[in-house]
């Protein structure tokens, strides 16, 4: 009964979120005092000269407000949206690569974006714990200091120098990776897949130590507080072994916060891309969003900002209802 | 029989050496409920900790040994290798049941995992359910999680956890201080019942003298480090030997006598001092000259009843 009301609050969260989000993006743009359309038509009318028609302006205006659901009130287009956006996954044509709807550049993008941020994130998070749980349970040795120095060093180094002295190390002092991501389209083969991580590695080992700091000392902490539980004397007096003692009783213990950490780390998740992809010209939603801000591309600011609420609340979302699995006290009650 | 020969337990810390236990000497015969008591910081803890070999640093067996009489697989066990036979001959069972039961795992898994791999886990744990339902659990119990079970229930999984194997010697670290009353009284008849069909030995910390008066056979007195007397239950409380033993038993209370209660004043002295002389004398209202300068020895005065005190006479008579 408690678990299906455990359930239910998040997904229902899950989709007040949603809304909200969807909702401000709508909004927010709205408030503006430009007006994209006016904008657009000044552009064309310096372009050709004073011989315009004022007829045709008028309905180059109309035909403008209805491709971009301009027209009508601010209620109507707003209930036009949220049918497009929510049934049809449609944020209307890209401006910049008219006539090509922005959906499909949204979905060649996704992938790599998801690809190598879940990847880099998920791998950040394993690492970075396993290494903050044996400094943790270790620590009176002097290797397990060692470990938790390269937490509390990597950790303030902040993402942009971390990856640029990464970059010039190796694809330009010692090029053993490409200095900027090109990815030759075709099917899917093993050549294909080889070339995607030998383009991907350097930009995921940034993100992965980015994140690695943080984890380790997050977990550090967690196991060495956790060891002094009575639960782990207890079973230490039992006899158990030391390595059962450390992952059936510290780590479990010790990851349950850690988990929620994680959802935190992919709320992240487009901060990173954002940066990651510039650096790198890496061919992921975080480059779009840029050139789509260079280009004044309003829908395909629109259709990136939306995405990236939806892939980082559903995110959450699955940790959220995979949480139960971690914590019986969740599951009964 | 346990042998405590001369048993010193030093701790270390920054400011130097100090002596948790000292000089214990004392046998145990088997078979036996034995109450330890004394107040927080005579060294009730330490001594189970000892005996139980649980020697980690800054604790350190400075000086003494143990006979547990327990024969090992290489002859008789010592502290050194007693932490091989940790749950099977030797058992102990922890203060709060609340925080000794890992939450994010089923209990049955903790029961078990003590055991070495090979041994068939399944067909012990079918004895085990077996087992609970004589202590009163349910043989479901063994499924749940610890939050699932109640203050009582986590105790009883406590002691049949304690009790199992059919160890020698349970240690029992005042295993009743975090229940209420009602739920305490099952706990110690089912331990007494328990130790009544296996006859194994038990020491019971506790600082409540009226639990030691029900159950404990045996009554083992500590202050300051030292063991001041040691004898039957019924003896100690009875006729104490030792003033500081009478003091306690004075303080509880009885039905019926509305007489107002005198705790013990004064508090036991600093085991960083040098302590000259008898180490309870401060407090004593029946100390001398002698006391202040002169160690009183611990002696056997009666037949099996032990008790360091330069006045045991007085002490009897008054």
């Amino acid at each position: 009964m408690n678990l299906i009301q455990y359930i239910l609050t998040r997904v229902g969260a899950y989709f007040v979120i949603l809304f909200i989000g969807i909702t401000v993006t709508f909004f927010l743009p709205r408030l503006m005092p430009s007006d994209p359309i006016e904008g657009y038509i000044n552009q064309i009318q310096t372009q050709a000269g004073q011989t315009m028609d004022p007829e045709a302006i008028t309905k180059l205006r109309q035909s403008l407000r209805e491709l971009y659901g301009l027209e009508g009130s601010l209620a109507s287009q707003y209930v036009n949206y949220l049918k497009k956006v929510l049934l049809k996954f449609d944020f209307g044509p890209s401006l910049s690569g008219f006539p090509k709807p922005v959906s499909e550049y949204i979905l060649q993008a996704l992938p790599w974006t998801a690809g190598l941020l879940g990847i880099s994130i998920v791998f950040s998070w394993l690492i970075g714990n396993l290494i903050g749980l044996l400094a943790g349970f270790f620590h009176n040795t002097r290797w397990a200091t060692v470990l938790e120095v390269v937490g509390v060093v990597l950790y303030p180094i902040p993402y942009y120098i971390l990856a640029l002295v990464l970059i010039l190390l190796f694809a330009y002092v010692w090029p053993l990776f490409p200095l900027s991501t090109t990815i030759r389209p075709g099917p899917i083969s093993l050549e294909k897949i080889r070339m995607i991580i030998y383009n991907s590695f350097l930009p995921a080992l940034t993100l992965v130590l980015a994140g690695f700091g943080w984890n380790v000392l997050g977990m550090k902490a967690l196991s060495f507080a956790n060891k002094e539980e009575g639960y782990v004397k207890f079973a230490r007096l039992k006899g158990v072994p030391p390595r059962t003692v450390m992952f059936q009783y510290v780590a479990k213990n010790s990851f349950l916060p850690q988990i929620t950490a994680l959802a935190l780390s992919i709320g992240g998740i487009f901060n990173g891309a954002l940066l990651t992809e510039i650096l790198f010209s890496y061919p992921g939603l975080g480059l779009r969003m840029r050139t789509a801000v260079g280009n004044g591309d309003f829908n395909m600011l629109y259709g990136t900002v939306t995405i990236s609420i939806i892939a980082v609340a559903t995110a959450a979302l699955i940790i959220d209802l995979l949480y139960p699995l971690f914590d019986p006290r969740i599951r009964y009650q | 029989m346990i042998a405590l020969n001369n048993i010193v337990a030093t701790y270390t810390t920054v400011r130097g050496q100090v002596n948790a236990v000292d000089n214990v000497n004392v046998s145990i015969p088997n078979g036996n409920i034995v109450g330890i008591a004394g107040e927080s910081g005579c060294g009730k803890s330490t001594l189970l900790k000892i005996i139980y070999g649980d020697i980690l640093y800054p604790l350190s067996l400075s000086q003494g040994s143990i006979n547990y009489g327990i024969e090992g697989k290489n002859g008789e066990i010592s502290t050194k290798d007693i932490g091989q036979y940790w749950f099977k001959r030797i058992s102990y069972i922890p203060q709060s049941s609340m925080s000794s039961l890992n939450p994010v795992v089923r209990i049955r898994k903790q029961f078990l995992d003590f055991l070495e791999p090979g041994q068939n886990k399944k067909a012990i744990l079918e004895q085990v359910r077996e087992y609970i339902k004589g202590l009163d659990l349910p043989p479901e119990a063994l499924d749940s999680y610890p939050h699932q079970l109640s203050g009582g229930m986590r105790q009883r999984i406590m002691v049949a956890l304690g009790t199992y194997f059919k160890p020698d010697i349970i240690l029992a670290d005042e295993p009743t201080t975090a229940l209420d009353v009602v739920v305490q009284k099952g706990i110690l008849l089912l331990l007494m019942e328990i130790q009544e069909q296996m006859k194994n030995t038990i020491l019971f910390v506790s600082h409540d003298m009226g639990v030691h008066y029900q159950i404990s056979h045996k009554m083992l007195i500590m202050y300051a480090a030292k063991v001041v007397e040691f004898g039957d239950s019924e003896a100690v409380f009875k006729a104490p030997m030792h003033p500081y033993t009478r003091m306690l038993i004075e303080a509880l209370p009885t039905i019926g006598d509305a007489k107002e209660r005198e705790g013990v004043s004064g508090r036991p002295p600093s085991l960083w001092d040098k302590l000259v002389g008898c180490r309870f004398a401060a407090r004593c209202p029946f100390a001398t000259e002698v006391c202040k300068t002169e160690e009183p020895e611990f002696l056997e005065h009666q037949p099996g009843h032990f008790a360091a005190c330069h006045h045991v006479d007085r002490v009897r008579q008054a």
